[in-house]
């Protein structure tokens, strides 16, 4: 089955997120931080990882490459409170980006993207 | 001080000490339970809102059922601080959602339980809880309680009527500016800004007609929402209604006329019109900004330039004079400079 890690420190996104991924038949591990990934996450390939990039005690930027770096996926997609010009250009400089979302948000861009894949 | 009184004093102070950690101790565990009970009303919550957004066909969550949780979690009307809590996570939560989920939010927000409680704040005696009650109404976009927001827009107390306003900003967009001619107390700057960003996010598409309306206020406070307003929007085709109060009488509607002005690029006989109201304006600083404006929005304009230059304005000729120099007319500065000296000899050596 197809696998979507979802990463958002607010609860209430990351249940909605959780649910409509789940809706749309993947299989989702919703978590609020890096923290709480067990050893099998880690070996997982996920087709999406949808993530907040503002966590405590880490950069943005930092943040995005950290789980460029550990996670094996296949999309990653960004959904913030973070929508500044500056921090979406940042973002994008990165390699591997297929989306960013800033709040306020419209979850049928998200949904679509996922019954696309 | 006696063996019997100093045991006395003592076990007072210790009496105090033992008062004093037990307070302690109960603070901490009514705060460790009341952060548990808030961390569960926010996964309950959470929990309600992604089902109903994304309701499963096979499991449907009834409203029934989203109050009977609610209530289950201490969502109760005796229970005051958990309702505040949940409206605060809800007016959270719309703010981060668009589109059509938004709609079934509002839907959602009408029926739960705590809905009830901003529209009794408004018929507090308190201006806090007011003003409190108006910005939780409008956060939710709770519209059918507009009747009842309405009539504060001009209320005497600043943080009632700001939020008032901005909730008839929220509910009406342009159509709200039809008002503006009619309110009798001040508009803040800040205020003004407030407006205008949320009429921006809100109501992106301008609806002239309410703004043309808008432009009878004789309000000065008015006058510069308006121009606040053209400015933010770009509208291009109202630039005139800035430009008539570059010489207005009042020195702030000039200074936002002049700060809006900055934003456009005018046609040639547009800069004329302007440079024809430059004498006009009282200021030497407005001057001044109006004099960057057209610099670096023109051509140079050499008759213009030296009609500033030999005016009886002061202030300004040194500017004037450095324009001119800058742009290949060091001659014509120099004629000025010399013209003021007319017996002086030149020591060239």
């Amino acid at each position: 089955m197809r696998k979507v890690l979802v990463i958002q420190e607010d609860i209430i996104i990351l249940k909605i997120l959780e649910r409509l991924v789940r809706l749309n038949n993947f299989e989702c591990k919703a978590i609020r931080s890096l923290e709480d990934l067990s050893i099998e996450d880690q070996q997982t390939n996920f087709d999406f990882i949808i993530t907040d990039i503002l966590f405590e005690g880490i950069a943005p930027l930092e943040f995005v490459a950290q789980v460029q770096e550990v996670l094996l996926h296949k999309n990653l997609l960004i959904v913030t409170n973070m929508g500044q010009d500056k921090v979406k250009k940042e973002i994008f400089a990165l390699r591997g980006i297929t989306g960013f979302y800033a709040a306020p948000i419209d979850l049928d861009e998200i949904e679509a993207i996922i019954q696309a894949y | 001080m006696n063996e019997k009184s100093l045991l006395l004093f003592i076990s007072i102070v210790f009496a105090v000490l033992v008062i004093y950690w037990i307070s302690i101790a109960v603070s901490l565990i009514y705060r460790r339970r009341r952060k548990a009970r808030l961390m569960k009303i926010e996964i309950i919550f959470a929990d309600i809102v992604s089902r109903y957004l994304y309701n499963d066909p096979v499991n449907p969550l009834t409203l029934e059922e989203i109050k009977t949780t609610l209530r289950n979690v201490g969502i109760r009307p005796r229970n005051k601080n958990n309702i505040q809590f949940v409206i605060r996570l809800m007016i959270r939560t719309q703010r981060t959602i668009l589109g059509s989920n938004f709609s079934k939010l509002q839907k959602l927000y009408a029926e739960i339980p705590p809905y009830g409680v901003s529209i009794k704040k408004i018929s507090s005696w308190s201006w806090y809880k007011k003003a409190r009650g108006i910005r939780e109404i409008y956060e939710m976009n709770q519209s059918q309680y507009f009747d009842e927001i309405f009539k504060y827009r001009d209320d005497k107390n600043i943080y009632v009527r700001r939020e008032a306003q901005i909730a008839l900003v929220v509910f009406l967009g342009w159509e709200s500016l039809r008002f503006l001619p009619y309110l009798k107390r001040n508009i803040t700057l800040w205020q003004q800004i407030k407006i205008v960003e949320k009429l921006y996010d809100l109501y992106p598409k301008p609806e002239l007609k309410w703004l043309h309306r808008a432009y009878e206020t004789e309000k000065l406070f008015g006058k510069k929402l308006l121009m606040r307003i053209i400015r933010k929007y770009e509208l291009h085709e109202e630039i005139g209604f800035i430009i008539d109060h570059l010489n207005h009488e009042d020195y702030e509607v000039r200074e936002t006329a002049i700060y809006c002005l900055q934003t456009f690029a005018v046609s040639s006989s547009t800069m004329a019109y302007i440079k024809e109201l430059y004498n006009d304006i009282p200021n030497a600083t407005q001057q001044g900004q109006l004099l960057n404006y057209i610099y670096e929005n023109s051509d140079i304009d050499l008759e213009f330039y030296l009609k500033q230059l030999y005016s009886n304005n002061e202030d300004l000729k040194l500017s004037i004079a450095e324009i001119l120099w800058n742009n290949g007319y060091k001659e014509k500065v120099q004629e000025f400079y010399y013209q003021q000296y007319p017996k002086a000899s030149l020591n060239v050596g």
